[in-house]
C-alpha cells in the first residue's frame, strides 16, 4: 500500500532517495534543457532578424496561443495514461460556437459567452471521459470517433467560414500592437489554477496516479472514474480556451476537418517533446508550453536562413522521433538497474 | 472447462470461433446500405455507379488492410497515407523523367520499402512508440515532399499508362483493375494472417508481447515485417489513387487516414491488438464507402456525413467490446 502511494511505481523501489533524486533531476533537466533550446533559438532569431523585439515575441506568443492550450488538454489526459485524438476537433468545435455566438455582440456578452463556451468544453471532456469509462473501448478509438461528431457539428454551426468577436474581447488575448504579454497572461493564469489542481489536490494527484499504474491505483482506493472524468474535464477546459484563442486570433471561425487534426498532432508532437511520457504519470505543464514555442521557431528560423521552412516539418518529425526513442532507451537502461 | 484447456484457445481460434456472428451482422449491415442506396437512387445498381463505388473502395480498403496488420500487433500506422502519396510521387516523376515505367514502380516500391523498413525498426527494435514513430514518419514525407514537390520531385503531373489503367481501367462489366488488384492483394492476406507462421505470430505478439517473446519469438523481426508489409500495401494503394485522378498533389491519400483506422475498426478488429481479421476489415471499408457514397447521393451537408461516420465508429467499436465482454464473461466462470 504504501507503495502504491508514490505516483512513480515503475520504479522497483520508488522509495529510494537517490532513484527519486535521479527522477526529479531528469524531470527538471528535461524543462531546462527545453527552456535552453528555447532560449538559443531566440537568439538564433535576434541575429536573423534586422531589428529584432517585441513584434518578434508577440508574433510567437500570440500565434502559439491555440496550439499551447491544446497541448495542455492532451498533456492533463496523457498525464492519466490516456490520449485524446479530438482535441483539434474540440478546438474548431469551440472556435465555431464562439465566433458563431459572438458575433454582434458586446463586450460584456462576450465574456458571458466565452465563460459558457469554457462550461460547455468542460461538459465535453466529461462527456467523453464518460464514454472512455463506460463503453471499455480504447481512448484513442472514442476520441476518433468523437472527433468526427464535434467537426459535424462545428460544421452544422458554421457551414461557412464566419463569426466575429468584438475587438475588446479579442484584444484579451492579443493584446493590443506588440505587447505580448496579454497573451502571456492567458497561458500563465491557467497554467498556474490548473498546476495547483494537479499537484496540491487528492483529485490531481489521483490522475497522476492513474497515469502511472491504474493497478495500483485502484489498489490505493483512487477512484478511477472520477480521475478519468477530471482529467477529461481540465483538457475539455483547455480545449474551450484553444478555441476561444482562435476566434481572438482569427477573428472569425472555421470548421475543417483538416485544421482539426493539424492542431491534434502538434498537440501530440508538443506533448512528447514536452517531456510527458505517453506511458502517463509523468510530466508537467510547462514542458508541453516551451515544446510547443520550440516547434513553431524551427521552421520560422529556417525560413530566414533561407531553407526551405518544408523541412521545418522535417525537424519537427526527428525530433519528436528522438526525444521518444532517448526516452525509451534510457527507460531501458534504468529499469535494468 | 479446466485450466489445462486453456492454454490451448489461441487467441485466433476464440476470435474466429467469435467472429461469425459479428461478421453476419456486418454483412447484414452492408446489405441494408446497398439496399438504402438502391431504393434511394435506383441507378446505384448500374454499372457506372458500382463502378465508382468499387473505385473508391479498393485503396481504402488496402489502406485498412495496412491498419489491420498493424493493429493486431498492438500498433498503428499513421504514415501509411503520407507513404502512400510519397510513392505516387516517386512513379509520377521518374515516369515524367522519361525512366521506363517498370523503374518507376520499383523505385516507388523501394521508397516504401525503406520507410517500412524505418517504422518498423524503429518500433521493433529501439521500442519507439507507434503511434509517435508513425506520426513522426508522416511530418518527415510531408516535409520533404512539400519541399520535393517544388524541386526534385516537380512535374508528377503524368502518371505512366499503366498505372492510368490500373487506377481508372475497367476489365469486365463493372469491375475496375483496381478490383482485381486489391482482390489478388486481400487473398494474399488473409492466407498471410490465416495459414502461415508469421500471421500466427502477429496475434501472438498483438495478444501477449511479452508472452511471446518469452516463447522464442523475435518479436522485432515481426515487427519490421509487418510494418514493412503496411508500407508496401500503402504504395500500391498509392499507385492506383494516382492511376485514378491521373496527377499527384500533396493531399492525395490523406483523407483516408482516419477513415482507414475506422474500417478496421469496424471490421472488429482491435486496437490493443490480438483479436480481428482482414476479412471484416473488408467489410468494414466496403460499408464505410457505399454509405459514403449514399450520403452523397443524398446530397446531406458535410456536417451531416461527419456526424454520422463518428456515430458509426463509436457504435460499432462499443458493440465489439460489450460482445467481447459478455463473451469472456461466459468464459471465465467455467
Amino acid at each position: 500500500m504504501t507503495v502504491t502511494a508514490s505516483p512513480v511505481p515503475q520504479l522497483p523501489p520508488p522509495t529510494r532517495p537517490h532513484v527519486r533524486a535521479i527522477r526529479l533531476l531528469r524531470d527538471e533537466a528535461w524543462t531546462g534543457a527545453l527552456a535552453v533550446l528555447l532560449a538559443g533559438l531566440l537568439i538564433w532569431q535576434s541575429t536573423q532578424v534586422f531589428r529584432w523585439g517585441a513584434f518578434e515575441l508577440e508574433t510567437l506568443f500570440v500565434s502559439t496561443l491555440p496550439l499551447v492550450f491544446l497541448a495542455l488538454a492532451q498533456t492533463v489526459v496523457v498525464i492519466a495514461g490516456g490520449i485524446d485524438l479530438s482535441v483539434g476537433a474540440q478546438m474548431v468545435l469551440f472556435n465555431c460556437v464562439s465566433g458563431y455566438l459572438m458575433l454582434d455582440a458586446g463586450f460584456g456578452m462576450s465574456l458571458l459567452y466565452a465563460a459558457l463556451v469554457i462550461v460547455l468544453g468542460m461538459a465535453v471532456g466529461v462527456l467523453t471521459g464518460w464514454i472512455v469509462t463506460i463503453s471499455g473501448v480504447p481512448d484513442i478509438i472514442v476520441t476518433l470517433a468523437t472527433g468526427f461528431i464535434w467537426v459535424g457539428v462545428a460544421l452544422w454551426i458554421m457551414p461557412q467560414p464566419g463569426g466575429g468577436a468584438p475587438d475588446r474581447f479579442r484584444e484579451l488575448f492579443t493584446g493590443t500592437g506588440t505587447a505580448f504579454w496579454p497573451a502571456l497572461l492567458c497561458i500563465a493564469i491557467p497554467v498556474a489554477v490548473v498546476w495547483t489542481l494537479l499537484r496540491r489536490t487528492r483529485t490531481g494527484l489521483s490522475i497522476y496516479a492513474l497515469g502511472s499504474d491504474p493497478q495500483a491505483a485502484f489498489l490505493a482506493g483512487v477512484d478511477a472514474r472520477k480521475a478519468r472524468l477530471s482529467a477529461y474535464a481540465l483538457a475539455g477546459v483547455f480545449t474551450a480556451l484553444a478555441g476561444l484563442a482562435t476566434t481572438a486570433y482569427t477573428g472569425g471561425g472555421q470548421a475543417s476537418l483538416g485544421v482539426a487534426n493539424t492542431a491534434t498532432l502538434g498537440a501530440v508532437a508538443a506533448v512528447v517533446l514536452g517531456g510527458v511520457a505517453l506511458t502517463g504519470g509523468v510530466g508537467g505543464l510547462i514542458g508541453p508550453v516551451l515544446a510547443v514555442w520550440c516547434l513553431f521557431l524551427i521552421p520560422a528560423n529556417l525560413l530566414t536562413l533561407g531553407v526551405d521552412p518544408a523541412y521545418g516539418e522535417v525537424v519537427r518529425g526527428v525530433v519528436i522521433v528522438l526525444v521518444v526513442l532517448g526516452g525509451s532507451l534510457l527507460r531501458r537502461k534504468w529499469s535494468r538497474t | 472447462m479446466t485450466l489445462v484447456e486453456s492454454p490451448e484457445k489461441a487467441p485466433e481460434r476464440t476470435a474466429s470461433r467469435r467472429l461469425p456472428a459479428a461478421m453476419l451482422a456486418l454483412v447484414g449491415v452492408l446489405l441494408a446500405l446497398v439496399l438504402a442506396n438502391g431504393v434511394v437512387d435506383a441507378s446505384f445498381f448500374s454499372f457506372g455507379q458500382l463502378r465508382n463505388t468499387l473505385l473508391l473502395a479498393a485503396p481504402l480498403a488496402l489502406f485498412a488492410g495496412a491498419q489491420t496488420l498493424c493493429m493486431l500487433t498492438g500498433g498503428i500506422d499513421l504514415s501509411v497515407t503520407m507513404t502512400a502519396t510519397a510513392v505516387a510521387y516517386v512513379v509520377g516523376s521518374r515516369a515524367a523523367a522519361g525512366d521506363s515505367t517498370l523503374t518507376a514502380l520499383l523505385l516507388g516500391f523501394a521508397v516504401a520499402l525503406v520507410i517500412g523498413l524505418i517504422n518498423g525498426l524503429a518500433i521493433g527494435v529501439f521500442g519507439v512508440n507507434p503511434l509517435i514513430m508513425t506520426l513522426g514518419m508522416a511530418a518527415i514525407l510531408t516535409g520533404v515532399l512539400t519541399a520535393g514537390s517544388q524541386s526534385f520531385l516537380s512535374g508528377a503531373t503524368q502518371m505512366p499508362q499503366l498505372v492510368l489503367t490500373l487506377g481508372r481501367g475497367t476489365f469486365l462489366g463493372p469491375l475496375p483493375w483496381n478490383l482485381l488488384v486489391w482482390a489478388v492483394l486481400a487473398v494474399l492476406l488473409v492466407l498471410l494472417l490465416r495459414r502461415t507462421g508469421l500471421g500466427r505470430l502477429i496475434y501472438a505478439i498483438g495478444d501477449n508481447r511479452r508472452a511471446a517473446r518469452l516463447a522464442g519469438v523475435r518479436v522485432w523481426q515481426v515487427e519490421t515485417a509487418v510494418y514493412v508489409i503496411a508500407a508496401l500495401l500503402g504504395a500500391v494503394a498509392g499507385i492506383l489513387i494516382g492511376g485514378r485522378s491521373g496527377a499527384v498533389d500533396l493531399q492525395l491519400a490523406g483523407s483516408f487516414l482516419l477513415p482507414s483506422v475506422a474500417a478496421a475498426v469496424i471490421g472488429g478488429t482491435s486496437i490493443l491488438g490480438g483479436v480481428g481479421g482482414y476479412g471484416g476489415t473488408v467489410i468494414g471499408a466496403l460499408i464505410l464507402t457505399v454509405l459514403d457514397t449514399m450520403l452523397t447521393r443524398l446530397s446531406v451537408g458535410e456536417a451531416f456525413r461527419q456526424f454520422i461516420a463518428g456515430v458509426i465508429l463509436l457504435a460499432l467499436a462499443w458493440f465489439y467490446v460489450s460482445s467481447t465482454r459478455r463473451a469472456s464473461a461466459r468464459r471465465s466462470p467455467a
